[in-house]
């Protein structure tokens, strides 16, 4: 279990870095340069990009945050943090779906931080369904 | 201790992260890309982003195979500053270093030469081979430039559609082509040759992305691509120059 913990906040780290990233390009108004690889420049300028006046990726930044924070704290034996983690990275793998249908089908462009940012997402959902399943039962 | 260490664990990230990001944001340079509302030919808004590096314009020259001939040039021949840019017509940056490079044109006049060479990014731009090709055909009878400026002028407009033929159709027409001869030459060899040259050219140069900007054969980083950036490196080569 503090295992499955640990490496869900260790992922998460991955996808602080990686939204930070996407936020600083969005908030300093720098475009990536377009490449065969990457439709990073439509994504990021698509108007998908901003909810509500704050950058979509600031707002992926503080979920990661708050999926580290609680991974944390449920390593050291707070239960309560695993408990809510479970419906947040649900909440975050919903949102990633929804962000995957916008690039192949609206935006029909793929930024490949957004891409990996989805599919740190998937391994945190497979993660904390696992702790769901293969909780060890109570004597 | 073993109950604090995990609060502490959390703000010495939530610091470290916040660290970075301010740090980033004091160091990343302005891009081409203006905040919106903001006109494209004014320099954003960045501390110290009016100082092109020297260092970082001074890239070693690069010759390259050679591309398409006749090249689309504008300015004189003779110019002390030769800019070739390798550019896709669907790709944003480049529809925004557009005006910048018009700008720059305005401003240098007969100390600046540009060459565009096609770099259509090839699947991820499904429209920029179309919209390379009919500013080739366009240039077949000889108004590359104003159907190149139209595509990028209207770039919004058409990339977002299906079936962008019958728009590029409509802006031969605007500027004057013969649109019957236009059509023919979109499929035709010799505009698809024209793209492969300058593609191969391109690749022989190492440009992976659109815009990529060589000014006398050196590349520039695409950090200093903003107005006010250019302008300097710009000036510096005219100052290498004697001029």
């Amino acid at each position: 279990m503090k295992k499955l913990y640990a490496l869900t906040a260790v992922l998460s780290l991955l996808g602080i870095a990686d939204a930070l990233y996407l936020t600083i390009e969005h908030v300093t108004g720098q475009t990536v340069r377009c490449t065969i690889l990457s439709g990073c420049s439509e994504v990021l300028s698509s108007q998908y990009a901003v909810v509500a006046g704050f950058p979509l990726a600031a707002i992926g930044a503080a979920a990661y945050f708050a999926v580290f924070s609680l991974a944390t704290l449920a390593v050291f034996g707070y239960t309560i943090a695993g408990k809510l983690l479970t419906p947040l990275v649900v909440a975050m793998f919903f949102v990633s779906v929804w962000l995957f249908y916008l690039q192949a089908f609206v935006i029909r462009q793929f930024c490949q931080y957004c891409l990996f940012s989805a599919a740190i997402t998937t391994c945190l959902l497979v993660i904390v369904v696992s702790l769901r399943w293969f909780r060890p039962a109570k004597h | 201790m073993k109950r604090i260490l995990p609060f502490i664990i959390i703000l010495v990230v939530l610091g470290a992260a916040l660290t970075s990001a301010w740090y980033l944001t004091r160091t990343i340079p302005a891009s081409p890309n203006p905040p919106v509302n903001q006109p494209v030919n004014q320099p954003a808004a960045s501390p110290g982003s009016a100082q092109a590096s020297p260092a970082e314009s001074q890239n070693p020259a690069v010759t390259g195979v050679p591309g398409a001939e006749p090249a689309h040039v504008h300015g004189p021949a003779n110019a002390p500053v030769k800019l070739e840019e390798f550019g896709d017509f669907e790709c944003p940056p480049c529809g925004i270093f557009h005006p910048i490079l018009k700008q720059m044109e305005e401003e240098f006049g007969d100390k600046l030469q540009v060459t565009f060479r096609e770099f259509p990014l090839v699947p991820t731009h499904q429209h920029a081979l179309p919209a390379a090709s009919a500013a080739e055909a366009a240039g077949l009878q000889g108004k590359f430039w104003e159907m190149h400026h139209m595509i990028y002028d209207n770039q919004n407009n058409w990339k977002k559609e299906f079936d962008v033929r019958p728009i590029f159709e409509g802006y031969a027409k605007q500027i004057g082509l013969d649109v019957e001869r236009f059509k023919r030459d979109v499929g035709s060899d010799a505009v698809a040759l024209r793209i492969m040259q300058d593609g191969k050219r391109g690749h022989s140069l190492g440009v992976k992305g659109t815009p990529t900007v060589f000014i006398n054969g050196r590349e520039v980083p695409f950090e200093n691509l903003p107005a006010e950036k250019l302008r300097v490196v710009i000036q510096n080569e005219l100052r290498s120059a004697g001029q």
